[in-house]
């Protein structure tokens, strides 16, 4: 076998040249210490969002974007193609543990500092696919047109247009209409399906190899971690493990599809009042929860904007931390920043479970 | 001096050294690869099976093949499923198909051809329809929506309403 | 002294003007025509002797123009005078409506009497044209008459409520005629008329029982089929309850006044006037119309079977049948009433405190009537049970997203059955009705089993799920165990560099 395998080898390499490749992937190193484990989170991440195009792929072979048939034909999906209810709630569950697993990795980067230099772009590129990936989430929400995602998608399309000056145009561009039609569908299809992904692919293709060329960045000496520098080979130690966790993810990717099957509703009747309990995605709902506390009118500026503005305002600077703390030149940590950290998180889980209670 | 063959060394000049070795074949990497097979096999059934198409191959129901010309006998009327709403195909006496929705405009019972009276009846309670579903008997308010009946070669369709 | 004689001169004669302007038209004037006409002895002179316009101070001039002052007949008679002659076709509606169109004529006239007739006889059927063309059908004259015109409340007049059916029987029993322009419409009203209560009691010379105009209107009579017409379906009971329902006039008959309010809530009366469905039936579709009768005890499923031929055919052939015609009850009526038929329910059927059945019916009877009730009410529940039960099972299996859709639509083959055996109530027989029953509740029980089928196998689900899983375990557990023997061997071979890359 191993046999077979070298004259594969060999067959590529006379022909590719991938032995300077292959010695530099043998060159590269995983650190070992305190806070490794937060190491696979980009990984998993990156196995979620694999999970996500095949699935996504295989539900494109039998759903249809429009608004007579859309909700049918995941109907259809869950109850007449055989391991259809497998694969649509597999999609819908991963991209719930997609975004949570980006919203790890993301911090842990961030308390880790690990995107002081050479690694600002690597955050940049990170930041940009969060976004995405949240934008994947939203638009793939209303696939299903059902009564939940057509009232969060006008609700969350509503807050888009009260953006000053940009706020209507935006909001149109969104909802094809002024209104949420099938417009919007076909849109959000288009948007979930085809740009999106193309655009998240170019970042994670860029994330990627910046990683690899650049190695993974280690913690900051002034966590008190020691002078050891304790590592393992990426190949093969850390992507086996990688692959370990990988497997465990997807068993629980399966359980839930099986215990926790995805609901689909009732079909959205545009013309219908608003069902009670409206609310957006969890992930979205900190931000949804928050806009309520707002008052109506702040000086002369009205409650909800202000409130959109400000998260405008703090995703930028969020956006700009490796700029903003750059890395002091005797190595040490500004406490401020992890405080600040602490802060979101805490504020984020706060208003979640605040959003989710009500 | 380390051991040759060592899967760690970087500077080894060894061009696999960089690719992780078997060991040796030992019930582990039997397990491991078997295992891995499994997996496969868990995975890619489910798939497959997503990727035939299911009987029923549309979510929409726009037609439905009934059989063949010569298995349906002059002057007679038939029920068929046409997505979940029943339509009866009438074949007359001199081999012309007609079809029409078979749930009475009463109260939803399923008619049926009436071949002594020519008609299409209700047994709930007596209605008539004539062979061009307007209502003539009974307390039926309105007639039986019409559908196309295709011919394609041998076989028998029913699509939706012209 | 010269001057008070003038004044008083003056005064006599303004005074004789006055007089003379104000004076009961009567005194004003002779009518001559009349006069010479009565020597003639002709007809219309006799006649009009006694005519309400005469009474009312209206010459022969008021319609025939002329000078009816003048004795002369070249002078009474001429066409400078305004004679006219005899008015033909139209032109005699017109001269009516001269003044009877005219409210202001009419006022001055002392008349209280209404002025639409005429437009609403021109927009009437009786307003189309004639064969010829060349007139309408009917003119005033038609059925008031041209002389001798009495009030319509005088017993002699044509249109008042004892002799206006001759007057429109006149046209309407003439087959050739009404034939000539309207070959469907019959020509049978007056006769069937007579066999009704109505028309009995108008024979017999009640002026308070409907006749022709009290249902069909005087002037503005539309056909049966225009749907502004008081005899159209969905205004025919309104036009029927104008008496029925008024207390004060139907006391003299002693028939009660709550038959329209008690039909307007009943399934037809709902059926017909508030869905507008025109197959329900409005009073005459029970009681006829001209002939209109209650129908009679025996008859009754003979009335409601001409639409619900079904049950009608089951009950005849029935054991009710006899018993009921020979108690003298009234056959469908006795159990879902008359006027207030309500939409029939189960709780009709059995021998609960609400069922009709029990009304006869007694649980220690010989006849079996009571036996078969109870039967027939717990088969019935049994079907509805199965059936949500099944309804039940099916949406639970669609719900869990297993296929199920041929056996939904199997559903419907047992709501079919429930309706079936709503019909076969009335055949009274328990083996039958159990036939009937059956049919639903074996589709019922084949539906609830393929749904059980289904959601077991949602739950199988679940063992495909503990095998997938037992897989990822074992090939995780064999991949850790991999990890660690590679990563022991890995240590083994390199503790010099481990402390090479210490600092």
């Amino acid at each position: 076998m191993s046999d077979r395998l070298r004259r594969l080898y060999q067959w590529l390499d006379e022909r590719i040249t991938i032995g300077d490749l292959v010695q530099f992937m043998g060159k590269k190193y995983v650190p070992i210490h305190r806070h490794s484990i937060w190491y696979y989170f980009g990984g998993v991440t990156l196995f979620l969002f694999i999970i996500q195009v095949s699935t996504g792929i295989l539900l494109l072979l039998y759903y249809k974007g429009s608004e007579q048939l859309a909700f049918e034909s995941i109907q259809f999906i869950m109850s007449k193609v055989q391991f259809g209810w497998l694969i649509r709630s597999v999609h819908s569950w991963a991209a719930n543990l997609f975004i949570l697993s980006a919203v790890i990795h993301m911090f842990s980067v961030y308390f880790e500092r690990a995107y002081h230099k050479p690694r600002e772009v690597t955050w940049l590129t990170g930041m940009f696919m969060l976004l995405l990936g949240l934008a994947f989430g939203f638009s793939g929400y209303l696939l299903p047109w059902n009564e939940l995602a057509f009232f969060a998608t006008k609700v969350g399309t509503d807050i888009a247009g009260v953006l000053p000056f940009v706020g209507k145009p935006l909001m149109i561009f969104l909802r094809g209409g002024e209104e949420v039609t099938g417009a919007t569908l076909s849109r959000f299809f288009g948007f979930h399906v085809a740009v999106f992904p193309g655009i998240f692919t170019t970042l994670l293709v860029i994330h990627l190899l910046l990683v690899q060329r650049q190695g993974m960045s280690e913690p900051p000496l002034s966590e008190g971690i020691g002078r050891e520098r304790a590592r393992m080979p990426f190949f093969p130690n850390f992507m086996l493990r990688d692959l370990l966790l990988w497997l465990i993810v997807l068993n629980v990717l399966a359980i839930l599809a099986v215990f926790y099957p995805w609901e689909l509703g009732r079909k959205a009747d545009p013309f219908a009042s608003a069902p009670a309990g409206i609310r957006p995605e969890w992930y979205f709902l900190f931000m949804f929860q928050s806009l309520k506390y707002l008052p109506s009118k702040v000086i002369f500026v009205d409650g909800e904007v202000l409130g959109i503005v400000l998260f405008a305002v703090a995703g930028v600077l969020w956006l700009l931390v490796p700029f903003l703390d750059a890395e002091k030149a005797d190595g040490r940590t500004r406490r401020g920043v992890t405080y600040v950290g602490i802060g979101i998180i805490v504020y984020i889980i706060t208003f979640t479970v605040l959003g989710w209670a009500s | 001096m380390k051991p040759p063959g060592s899967p760690v060394e970087p500077s080894s000049p060894d061009p696999y050294s960089g690719l992780p070795k078997p060991a040796r074949r030992d019930f582990l990497t039997l397990a491991l690869g078997g295992g891995a097979l499994a997996l496969a096999g868990a995975v890619l059934y489910p798939i497959a099976a997503y990727l035939k198409p299911p009987e029923q191959a549309e979510v929409d129901v726009t037609s439905v093949k009934v059989g063949k010309i010569d298995q349906i006998a002059k002057d007679s009327g038939m029920i068929v499923r046409f997505g979940t709403k029943p339509v009866i195909l009438i074949r007359s006496a001199s081999g012309d198909f007609r079809a029409f929705s078979a749930t009475c405009t009463h109260l939803d019972c399923t008619v049926q051809y009436q071949k002594s009276l020519g008609v299409i009846w209700c047994a709930c309670h007596n209605g008539k329809y004539d062979l061009s579903g307007r209502n003539i008997s009974g307390p039926p308010p309105r007639p039986l929506d019409e559908y196309r009946v295709i011919i394609q070669g041998e076989e028998v369709f029913i699509s939706k309403k012209a | 002294m010269g001057v008070v004689k003038f004044a008083a001169s003056l005064t006599v004669c303004a005074v004789a003007i006055v007089a003379l302007l104000i004076a009961p038209p009567a005194l004003y004037g002779r009518d001559a025509c009349l006069s010479c006409h009565q020597t003639l002895s002709d007809k219309p002179s006799a006649l009009f002797a006694h005519d309400v316009h005469r009474l009312r101070g209206i010459s022969c001039a008021g319609c025939h123009g002329g000078d009816p002052a003048s004795d002369e007949m070249e002078r009474a008679m001429s066409k400078e005078a305004g004679f006219i002659g005899v008015p033909k076709g139209d032109a005699i509606s017109l001269m009516c409506a001269s003044c009877h169109s005219d409210s202001a004529r009419m006022h001055d006239l002392h008349s209280s009497l209404p002025t639409d007739q005429f437009g609403n006889l021109q927009q009437s059927v009786h307003g189309r044209l004639s064969l010829s063309g060349g007139e309408r059908i009917v003119q005033c004259t038609t059925c008031h008459r041209a002389h001798g015109i009495a009030p319509v409340q005088d017993p002699s007049s044509p249109v008042g409520p004892l002799h206006i059916v001759a007057t429109c029987s006149g046209c309407h029993s003439n087959a050739a005629f009404i034939r000539s322009y309207n070959p469907r419409l019959p020509v049978d009203q007056l006769d069937k008329y007579r066999t009704s209560v109505h028309g009995q009691k108008n024979a017999a010379g009640d002026a308070h029982v409907a006749e022709c105009a009290s249902c069909h209107g005087s002037h503005l009579i539309l056909p049966a089929k225009d749907v502004r017409s008081r005899v159209y379906p969905t205004n025919l009971p309104g036009t029927c309850a104008s008496c029925h329902s008024d207390r004060v006039r139907m006391k003299s008959y002693g028939i009660p006044t709550d038959q329209f309010a008690k039909y307007q809530k009943s399934v037809h009366g709902v059926a017909l006037l508030e869905k507008g469905d025109l197959g329900a039936p409005a009073c005459n579709g029970c009681h006829g119309n001209h002939g209109a009768t209650p129908p009679g005890v025996a008859s009754i499923s003979k009335v409601c079977g001409t639409c619900h031929a079904l049950n009608a055919d089951l009950f005849s052939t029935s054991p009710h049948k006899r018993a009921f015609d020979q108690a003298g009850l009234p056959e469908c009526e006795t159990c879902h009433g008359n006027h207030d038929i309500a939409p029939p329910s189960s709780q009709m059927l059995g021998v609960g405190s609400d069922a009709v059945c029990v009304r006869c019916h007694s649980a220690g009877e010989d006849n079996g009537g009571y036996r078969t009730a109870l039967i027939m009410r717990s088969l019935a529940d049994s079907l509805i049970r199965a059936e949500s039960s099944a309804t039940e099972r099916a949406d639970e299996a669609e719900q869990k997203g297993m296929e199920i859709s041929e056996a939904k639509f199997r559903l419907r083959d047992v709501r079919q059955a429930h309706m079936e055996a709503r019909t076969m109530v009335h055949a009274f027989d328990a083996a039958r009705y159990s036939a009937v029953v059956s049919k639903g509740l074996i589709t019922a029980g084949t539906i609830s089993q393929e749904a059980t089928r289904m959601i077991q196998e949602y739950y199988f689900r679940r063992i495909g799920l503990g095998i997938a899983t037992l897989i990822i375990t074992l090939l995780a557990v064999s991949l850790y165990l991999y990890i660690r023997r590679l990563e022991r061997a890995q240590r083994a071979s390199r503790p010099a560099t481990d402390e090479a890359h210490k600092e």
